[in-house]
């Protein structure tokens, strides 16, 4: 009888069939990883099972007997307990407090904070051979001690099945390690434990079975000790890429954004990259693996620790985004409704808000130029809207992108930062926004992309770089690479080393 | 560093200030002069241990957080309904327990807005606080209700131990709520919505019921309040309202007298006794009072731009 078994999930939100038929098998007393894509169901699995959600169809078997809906305390009732990503402990807590807060030790009405204080030391120090001084705040220890407290925590309510969702995300290397042996210790203590996560080597290092879920669907169960990590990696993402790349040819001039050796602590280490007049380079990594800060950095919105930044061969001090936008730096960021396009505001005030200052005479603003631009702006862009005085808001998500991207194509920029570009947006947007990018190049602009869709990385750009926890674990020339490589340098499956040994040199 | 900082600079502030009272004014340290002071830290001491309660289950977030600004207002409100009713002859115990009970009422209506409505505490509180003000027009006609009452008589004139009333009633209610939200499971629990509402629904805890439980508390202490205050001006007065700054800036203040930096009850304390006994100091030494609203002015400021630097460094 397994520990844990869920059988046929299906869950629909809205529109979106989140997990169309989904099956998941834990053993008693084994590590049982499941792997997925962004989207490919495993966050509403968890949800099913912590009693969060509830499953359209289907059911969730804990030791044998079935249950048709779940609550949250029915679930820790039964004794499965969650690691969440998040560290979910008040800073201003002692290990103590921290440890048994909701199930305290009590003396009399009140709680025994020396009882709690001692038990907190003898647990940590037996389970993890860790020890805090005492009366230790929670905003006092790093990331991994967090970890181990929340394990700990986990533990002491003496739990048949753990958790771990996405457990290794803010740990460096030695973290990750310590984390995997307490993982493999738990289970021979005869736990039986469920590891999601991002990075295949972990999967693969402490695992005894894993399944691969797919478009809401679990596809594969593999037990690692037989399977690749370049296999699993194919097994997870399985698709094609269509045609719905259009390449323009352009000819590469001179480099235009250098970066060099750029570190911010925890984030990442030693960048070193450069993108060229009229290349695309594309730029991935699973969350945590610093891609999205480093974008952040190049706009000013974050500040490096060391490591320099050039633009046209000129040293940049970015401090903020004024500063890059000044130097010629446009960034379209992911969170379009908060931070790409003012919702409330017209299709025209949106084009021309980045750059007032050239519609604009002696300081008030040029109604005529303004229309004119943006006239040419729609229909250049094929921006669906009802005119130029719609509210952006009542545009489809792909549209307002394409108005997030117009922004800046009303002032030249130099070199153009898009995060996630295609993010909700539907296909035939998508392909008239790679239109846009391959326009900018065209005019001279250098692109760099991040995106976490590989296929559209390898269809728009000319060079991609791969980070894995803040370095640069590969680099890729577009034609000469596929998905899986991809998946698995971001994953880590693929050692660094052998990476950079098959790496493309370019001049 | 500027935790280390804030701590060691409060409390050597306040050493700093009964030192540079002690020595300019030379009545500043006898018996009945500190004893004085705990008389007349009382009203806002229990007021702001009420701000305090919702605070710790609100979060400190000054905009988002727990707030609650009806406290002024909801002291005129029990004070005029304590008036009333005594003039009116109800027996002693039930116009109290009728007081307590209009405190705890208005303590529930807010805590509702909050957790039913999902108003911001800072919006919810600042329309009941209008909502009570007028009732206590209604029923004061904005004028000054005197009344009498062996219990009044008792607060503001008894003394047992050789300390007054006032200032039992400001170290008791301190000592309880001390252990209610300090010591108690329930106490750990309500820092720990407060502070990480998801780290609490996690671990199973109903924030929704804890956060209301905080205003009840906040209402209580409110009509606690009230009763300190009837016995002060031997009835109800107008211009209650005038107190929340104040009560405000010592809830904030108590912030820095706490090892975790974070609101208690006993840093609320110590804060209603630093401003106490700078209003008193002030009074020695023939300085208008209008300059302590100043310093509290100032005070909050700091309180609040130190609160929030430290938010922006430290939280993970």
């Amino acid at each position: 009888m397994p520990a844990l078994h869920l059988q046929h999930v299906h869950k629909r939100f809205g529109a979106t069939l989140a997990l169309d038929g989904a099956s998941l098998k834990v053993e008693r007393g084994t590590v049982h990883g499941l792997v997925g894509e962004n989207g490919a169901g495993k966050s509403t699995l968890i949800k099913i099972l912590a009693g969060i959600h509830t499953a359209d169809a289907g059911q969730v078997s804990i030791d044998g007997q079935s249950y048709d809906r779940l609550s949250p305390r029915q679930v820790d009732a039964l004794g499965v307990q969650f690691i969440h990503q998040e560290r979910l402990l008040p800073a201003s807590f002692t290990v103590g407090e921290a440890l048994f807060f909701g199930h305290e030790l009590r003396r009399g009405p009140f709680v025994d904070r020396r009882r709690q204080q001692r038990e907190a030391q003898r647990l940590l120090a037996d389970y993890f051979d860790l020890q805090f001084p005492a009366g230790a705040l929670v905003s006092e220890l790093n990331s991994a001690e967090r970890q181990v407290l929340q394990i700990t925590r986990a533990l002491i309510r003496q739990p048949k099945i753990l958790v771990f969702d996405e457990p290794s995300v803010a740990l460096v290397k030695r973290e990750v390690d310590q984390l995997l042996r307490i993982v493999r210790r738990l289970r021979d203590q005869g736990l039986s434990i469920l590891y999601i996560s991002h990075y295949l080597q972990e999967i693969d290092s402490v695992c005894d079975e894993v399944t691969v879920l797919r478009n809401g669907r679990d596809v594969a169960v593999v037990e690692p000790r037989h399977t690749s990590s370049a296999e699993i990696a194919r097994l997870m993402v399985n698709r094609e890429v269509q045609e719905m790349y259009p390449k323009a040819r352009v000819a590469l001039g001179e480099p235009l954004l250098q970066v060099k050796s750029l570190s911010l602590a925890r984030r990442y280490r030693h960048i070193d990259l450069q993108v060229r007049r009229g290349e695309i380079v594309g730029l991935t990594g699973l969350v945590g693996s610093g891609a999205k800060e480093l974008i952040k950095t190049l706009f000013g919105i974050e500040q490096a620790d060391s490591g320099s930044v050039h633009l046209q061969g000129r040293l940049l001090r970015l401090r903020s985004p004024g500063q890059a936008i000044a130097a010629g730096i446009a960034l379209v960021p992911e969170e379009r409704r908060s931070q790409g396009i003012a919702p409330v505001l017209s299709v025209l005030e949106n084009l021309t808000l980045a750059g007032l200052g050239r519609f604009s005479r002696w300081g008030l603003l040029s109604r005529a130029t303004e229309q004119v631009e943006t006239a040419r702006l729609i229909d250049e862009l094929a921006i669906k809207a009802p005119g130029p005085h719609a509210a952006v808001s009542q545009l489809s998500g792909g549209n307002q992108q394409k108005v997030a991207l117009g922004k800046w194509l009303s002032r030249r920029s130099a070199v153009y930062l898009l995060d996630e570009p295609c993010v909700g947006v539907d296909v035939g947007a998508k392909v008239e926004i790679y239109r846009l990018i391959g326009r900018l190049v065209q005019e001279g602009a250098a692109v760099l992309v991040l995106s976490s869709d590989l296929p559209e990385l390898l269809g728009i750009s000319d060079r991609i770089l791969v980070l894995h926890r803040g370095e640069i674990a590969g680099e890729f020339h577009a034609g000469e690479a596929d998905s899986d490589q991809l998946l698995a340098c971001a994953t880590g499956a693929v050692p660094a080393a052998a990476v950079r040994a098959r790496e493309v040199e370019h001049a | 560093m500027l935790e280390a900082l804030l701590r060691r600079g409060s409390v050597g502030v306040f050493l700093a200030i009964l030192v540079g009272f002690a020595v300019a004014a030379p009545n500043f340290l006898s018996v009945g002069n500190l004893a004085n002071v705990f008389s007349q830290s009382a009203i806002l001491g229990v007021l702001a241990f009420g701000l305090t309660c919702v605070i710790i289950g609100g979060g400190s977030n000054v905009v988002a957080g727990g707030l609650d600004l009806s406290l002024a207002a909801n002291l005129g409100l029990c004070a005029a309904v304590f008036s009333r009713l005594n003039n009116v002859g109800l027996a002693l115990w039930l116009t109290v327990s009728l007081t307590l009970a209009c405190g705890v009422a208005v303590g529930l209506v807010n805590g509702l807005a909050v957790v039913l409505l999902r108003l911001p505490p800072l919006l919810a509180t600042l329309a009941s606080m209008n909502v009570l003000a007028g009732l206590e027009l209604v029923l004061t006609e904005n004028t000054v209700v005197s009344t009498d009452s062996p219990l009044l008589d008792l607060l503001s004139g008894g003394a047992w131990l050789g300390v007054p009333a006032l200032a039992w009633v400001l170290l008791v209610t301190a000592g309880l709520l001390t252990l209610l939200i300090q010591h108690s499971p329930y106490g750990l629990r309500l820092h720990a919505v407060g502070e990480y509402p998801q780290a609490a629904e996690a671990a199973g805890l109903r924030n929704a019921r804890y956060v209301l439980s905080s205003y009840l508390l906040s209402g209580l202490c409110a009509a606690v309040a009230a009763l300190c205050s009837a016995a002060f001006f031997s009835g109800s007065t107008t211009g209650s309202g005038d107190m929340l700054l104040s009560v405000v800036a010592i809830a904030f203040l108590g912030v820095v007298f706490s090892r975790r930096l974070v609101a208690s009850i006993p840093g609320t304390l110590f804060a209603a006794l630093l401003i106490g006994f700078l209003i008193n100091g002030f009074q020695l030494l023939n300085v208008s009072s209008f300059w302590v609203n100043g310093v509290q002015g100032v005070l909050i400021l700091l309180v609040v731009a130190a609160s929030s630097a430290l938010s922006r460094g430290g939280h993970p």
